[in-house]
């Protein structure tokens, strides 16, 4: 039972990892949290499917075109949203993202709603259940766990190998001294927006098969990928995947062991034991200042 | 002069005897010379539209076979539609305006439970008759208001058809996974009293959240309770998970469902795991899938109204009660009052549908008139079949 439990937290940490992930991309460059970052990603995953099912477009076509489109409404997001608040308070950036994220669900009530209520999106891999030893997984389930595997290394890469990525990383640290060397402090912001929005669209492809879509789904994946973003550290990208994958293992064994009614409590009771020890979240570094 | 005199007197006597009837039928709001205005709400746009737009539909298809019959008594059938969205607020907002500002006669409609509750208390407070077509919850119709009756199935009703059905197809270790959230608390708690009262535990009593994406920890533990049927108090999304997760475990209980997972076309290609529903059986409230050749008028019908729709179970809510409806405005004579139709419903017994399972019977203490479950599964790959009905007392 052991084994299956453990399976199962890191495959649905890998959910959870995945979301985290974009959540702590903008954190990391602007130092404000995105709370439109799971409605985004629910657009994406609707968008996906417009591609893939409704038109009939082959998945990895419908994976770029989501990431894509993803891009492009993260960067319209930023430009028209976000750029003059966050100049302003913390609250008005939080109350703009929650405007976006009303925004975005009401859209994709008016445009998919009338489909049905939980719509159904094939898996990139075959769907019968495979035996790897004596665990039964579904194969879409490793999928999940390589993308956000892959997503992590490809913005560590990013972070330390590529201009825009220093770029980044500079504005995060000291967006005054970034300005100073001649960094575009606002186009780093929207390019982050962006960029979290991109992950949010190859996360929402990878998952749409094992989470379903429906219009209310970002809430719920943002609220569980906030609460891995927080419990890895706000700050780190390693971190978010380990907060993903600990709150999935948590859940499982408390559901398991316990049980089911303890697998929504448990997974938070763990985080605020957590920041009770370490504030920073288990690989947090200090907070980025504001620009 | 004397024969002058004489119809003078039988004019005065014939306006003795019908005034009273002519000022009731005036004095009755919603009602013409020639027309009886009822009015409808549930969800018209959303996603909700499924248990408001096309249940209105169906309503209005029979609308339109009465009319094209004479009418009732003479009198056109006119449907009122108000969109509740789902929403509370919205839900008594339109009930406020088809009784006080649209005048309708009665009322038949209610799609989401929660928007129903939210006006019940406005259409109680009315005396205005109401036929709840599509809300399940048992809030809406108990305790009994005398001016509420429902066609829809309720959860306490599908709570106890459920039990009965595991009971039946030979189950003996029966366990519950359910939903603890408002909708789910609606079917647990009375299924639980059914456990007591039939004497039977559940061997395990399981909980999901709406939003689940992973299932194993209740599969694993329902497994090792060694359940045979499983009781399934979920919604589409994690009863998928929950059945996708005990397909890979190669753990295959009976699985019992209830309306709220009421395509199991759909519900299949959301487990998407091939055979994984193949023990899956769930509550319609209607005896008919959409393709079967008995609600072949009714296709016809909806698909010349509403062109580009195809007929759909919510369609068919529509239609069973609209022809209850009728039928009891019928019953309620010539000269109707709101009072007249209230009694009238509450006379139907046993009243055949072209929809439900099983006879309408409405009576003063309950106005929860159908109590016949209907079971449908799919076979993996195959069409939807009828495979019986269960009925309630």
């Amino acid at each position: 039972m052991l084994s299956y439990l453990l399976l199962s937290g890191l495959t649905t940490g890998s959910i959870y990892a995945l979301v985290a992930l974009g959540i702590v991309l903008v954190y990391k460059a602007t130092g404000t949290i995105n709370f439109a970052h799971g409605d985004q990603l629910m657009i994406a995953g609707f968008l996906a499917f417009t591609l893939h099912v409704l038109l009939g477009l082959p998945y990895l076509v419908a994976l770029a075109g989501a990431v894509a489109g993803s891009f492009a409404l993260g960067a319209v997001a930023a430009q028209v949203g976000f750029r003059a608040v966050l100049r302003t308070s913390l609250v008005n950036v939080v109350l703009a993202t929650l405007g976006l994220a009303f925004v975005l669900k009401g859209f994709a009530r008016l445009t998919w709603g009338g489909i049905s209520d939980y719509l159904s999106f094939p898996p990139l891999v075959r769907p019968e259940p495979i035996l790897i030893g004596d665990m039964v997984l579904l194969p879409q389930q490793l999928v999940v766990t390589a993308g956000a595997l892959a997503v992590m290394g490809l913005f560590a890469l990013f972070f330390r190998l590529t201009t825009i990525g220093k770029a980044m990383q500079a504005t995060a640290d000291n967006p005054r001294a970034a300005r100073l060397v001649g960094i575009r402090v606002e186009r780093i912001h929207l390019l982050a927006f962006a960029v979290g929005a991109a992950i949010a669209g190859a996360g929402a492809t990878l998952m749409a098969p094992l989470t379903l879509l429906y219009p209310d789904i970002g809430f719920m994946l943002f609220i569980k990928g906030f609460a891995a973003a927080v419990l890895g550290g706000l700050t780190s990208l390693p971190g978010a995947l380990v907060g993903g994958i600990a709150i999935g293992v948590v859940e499982a064994l408390a559901a398991g062991y316990i049980h089911s009614s303890f697998l929504e409590v448990s997974a938070f009771v763990a985080i605020m034991a957590t920041l009770v020890l370490r504030p920073r979240g288990l690989m947090g570094g200090p907070p980025p200042r504001r620009a | 002069m004397r024969q002058s005199q004489g119809l003078l007197r039988a004019a005065a006597l014939a306006g003795a005897l019908l005034a009273p009837a002519l000022a009731a039928a005036q004095s009755a709001p919603g009602v013409t010379a020639d027309t009886l205005r009822i009015g409808s709400f549930g969800a018209l746009t959303g996603p909700g539209y499924l248990y408001g737009r096309l249940v209105m539909n169906g309503v209005e298809a029979v609308f339109d076979q009465v009319n094209a019959r004479g009418g009732v008594h003479g009198r056109r059938l006119v449907l009122v539609r108000e969109d509740d969205r789902c929403e509370p607020g919205a839900a008594i907002a339109a009930t406020r305006k088809l009784i006080h500002q649209e005048q309708v006669f009665a009322l038949i409609g209610g799609g989401c439970s929660n928007a129903t509750i939210a006006a019940r208390a406005e259409i109680e407070q009315s005396g205005i008759p109401f036929l709840v077509f599509a809300s399940v919850h048992d809030g809406i119709t108990m305790p009994r208001a005398r001016n509420i009756f429902s066609t829809a199935l309720t959860s306490t009703i599908e709570s106890q058809a459920q039990l009965a059905y595991a009971l039946e197809q030979g189950a003996r270790r029966i366990a519950v996974v359910s939903m603890r959230d408002a909708w789910g608390r609606a079917r647990y708690q009375p299924l639980m009293e059914e456990f007591r009262r039939r004497g039977v535990s559940p061997v395990a009593d399981e909980e999901i959240t709406p939003d689940a994406n992973d299932a194993t920890p209740q599969v694993l533990r329902l497994r090792q309770a060694n359940a045979d049927a499983v009781i399934m108090l979920l919604y589409p999304k994690p009863g998928a998970v929950f059945l996708r997760d005990a397909a890979r475990f190669g753990y295959r209980p009976l699985a019992i469902g209830q309306s709220g997972i009421a395509d199991p076309a759909a519900f299949e290609e959301q487990v998407g795991v091939p055979g994984a529903t193949a023990r899956f059986v769930t509550i319609s409230m209607v005896r008919y899938t959409p393709d079967m050749p008995e609600v072949a008028p009714w296709r016809d019908a909806i698909q010349a109204k509403y062109p580009g729709d195809r007929l759909s179970v919510f369609n068919l809510f529509g239609v069973g009660a609209a022809q209850v409806l009728v039928e009891a405005l019928r019953r309620a004579g010539p000269e109707p009052t709101r009072e007249r139709l209230i009694e009238a419903l509450n006379g139907i017994r046993d009243f055949p549908t072209d929809a439900f399972g099983g006879g309408i019977t409405c009576t003063p203490e309950d106005g929860r008139c159908n109590k016949t479950v209907v079971w449908i599964q799919k076979e993996p790959g195959g069409p939807i079949r009828v495979i019986g009905t269960t009925t309630v007392r």
